[in-house]
């Protein structure tokens, strides 16, 4: 627990010192729904925006917390620190739980920033209940994607094959998981597909509780599946982070 | 004992054989230098020994342990040093070297902390962050971290590669201050007046260990050139590099008054590495 607690102090640390690092995690969300919201107010009367602002806003948090920790991760490979962390006996699992718990509270101010602007902004009216399993939702999302950004850190020796898997995980996430059309509407295998990405399941619950009269009865196995795409990931990840070449 | 065993160590990268069977001891206390030119497999071995890499074939012993099984018994007795400064650029030299110090139990680490930066003189720029640093400063910071567990053994992989003469001789005297104190030192580098401040060099050439003996034991494989000015006129002959083949090649002349000048121009120890690298060549 303390070479983990090490490890978050340290990716924190890092985080504060790096003005750049921090006006793309945190200026940039907000930006973009302001932007998102210039876009939708130009829509014809009776526009669903409701349908379209919180997913749009998940998936921000989802894309930046995703990018900005393999990110991270792949300079501490380059760099040459990972080796060094390996060698003074930093272990995998420490390494992994370190990175979850230090950017754990950038995901959660993404979260809560990105979807404070976007009800503030589209006037958005819900009850406690439905904001905070939007907030929890949102917040579950982010983690996934930390552990999804690990895992994917570990295929990748320089930051720029970080990149390719932007198409290959994060633009089919985009039309596949019920964000800008109904999964109902696609064809059966693009359906099937959508479900192994985890904003389908963060969608799933978003456009659930948005709707008036849930019940969390309708959105638990959702929650779970996300829960269970983080804990699998995290596994995933610890697997093939190697200490030794 | 010998703080490293190396035995028959092969490591291939698919058809590119790294290292092709390296055997190697390391007396413990020593400061032992691997000498080769680029290429020639020395952060392989280094990473070998340090557990971050899995040899092919062939076993490695490191202080009586198995780097790769005893991961955590050798990385509390070992220190590395690498190549590159391998240091967090937005942190500054005390949160580094404090972070790679957190991984140790250290029972006072701050105080650890600002020994090491003393020791390695940056104690004035502890709070500065690293990408205000020179190439020097930051090698300095990089020492501090593989020194802050007082390791009993230190893994430098060129640690003075593209260091001003001045701050190579301020590292080497620091080097031999800690093998004062019973540290054993390993020390990969291509340069040969680095080399020659060693106790013990072993040459490695595309994987391979060729030759290993005492910088002076290399030097006296070298050829000597002899030049006696003797009344008017010169004489060239060229002896071996053993101290009692001067003698033998000057016994003839007795030193007499006859004999006005006397040059003898020894082999340098990068001459002699490379004649043995080019001996192995051919």
């Amino acid at each position: 627990m303390r070479h983990t607690l090490a490890i978050a102090n340290r990716v924190v640390k890092q985080l504060l010192r790096n003005p750049r690092f921090l006006v793309l995690s945190v200026a940039a969300p907000l930006v973009i729904v302001y932007l998102l919201k210039i876009f939708f107010d130009t829509m014809p009367m009776g526009f669903d925006v409701a349908r379209y602002a919180v997913p749009v806003a998940a998936f921000l948090v989802h894309f930046l917390a995703f990018i900005l920790c393999a990110i991270s991760l792949v300079q501490e490979r380059t760099a040459g620190t990972m080796e060094r962390m390996f060698i003074n006996g930093f272990r995998r699992v420490e390494i992994i739980s370190g990175y979850v718990l230090g950017f754990l509270g950038l995901a959660t101010f993404q979260a809560v920033a990105a979807l404070a602007e976007a009800i503030w902004l589209f006037d958005l009216d819900y009850d406690g209940e439905t904001l905070a399993t939007l907030f929890v939702v949102v917040w579950l999302l982010a983690i996934a994607s930390v552990m999804l950004g690990i895992f994917v850190s570990t295929f990748a020796r320089r930051e720029s094959q970080v990149f390719p898997f932007i198409p290959l995980i994060i633009l089919p996430s985009v039309f596949l998981s019920g964000l800008l059309v109904d999964v109902d509407e696609l064809p059966k295998w693009a359906d099937w597909l959508g479900h192994a990405f985890p904003l389908f399941w963060a969608n799933d619950v978003i456009q659930a509780v948005i709707e008036s009269g849930w019940e969390f009865g309708d959105v638990w196995s959702s929650f779970s599946v996300l829960a269970g795409y983080a804990v699998a990931l995290l596994l995933l990840a610890s697997l093939t982070l190697r200490e030794a070449e | 004992m010998d703080a490293i065993e190396v035995a028959g160590l092969v490591k291939r990268y698919g058809k590119l054989e790294a290292l092709g069977g390296v055997d190697l001891r390391v007396p413990e206390g020593a400061v032992f230098g691997l000498v080769g030119p680029n290429g020639a497999g020395k952060t392989t071995l280094i990473k070998a020994l340090v557990g971050s890499l899995r040899p092919t074939e062939g076993g490695v012993s490191v202080l009586g342990l198995d780097p790769l099984r005893d991961r955590a018994g050798l990385r509390r007795r070992i220190g590395y040093m690498p190549q590159s400064p391998a240091l967090y650029e937005d942190l500054s030299a005390r949160d580094n070297v404090t972070f790679f110090g957190a991984a140790h139990h250290i029972p006072d680490l701050r105080k650890r902390v600002a020994e090491v930066l003393e020791f390695t003189d940056l104690a004035d720029r502890a709070k500065d962050s690293i990408h205000t640093f020179s190439g020097g400063m930051r090698r300095r910071v990089s020492l501090a971290c593989a020194l802050v567990h007082r390791p009993r053994m230190l893994f430098l992989d060129e640690p003075t590669a593209a260091v001003d003469p001045q701050l190579r001789s301020r590292f080497w005297a620091k080097f031999r201050e800690l093998a004062g104190d019973g540290v054993t030192l390993f020390i990969s580098t291509h340069l040969m007046d680095e080399a020659v401040l060693c106790d013990r060099i072993s040459i490695l050439r595309q994987g391979r260990v060729i030759a290993s003996d005492s910088p002076r034991g290399i030097l006296e494989r070298g050829k000597t050139r002899l030049v006696i000015g003797r009344d008017g006129g010169e004489k060239e002959s060229f002896i071996g590099g053993h101290p009692e083949d001067l003698a033998a090649a000057l016994r003839p002349y007795g030193l007499s008054r006859g004999v006005t000048a006397v040059d003898v121009e020894a082999d340098s120890l990068e001459s002699v590495v490379l004649s043995i690298i080019g001996e192995e060549d051919r």
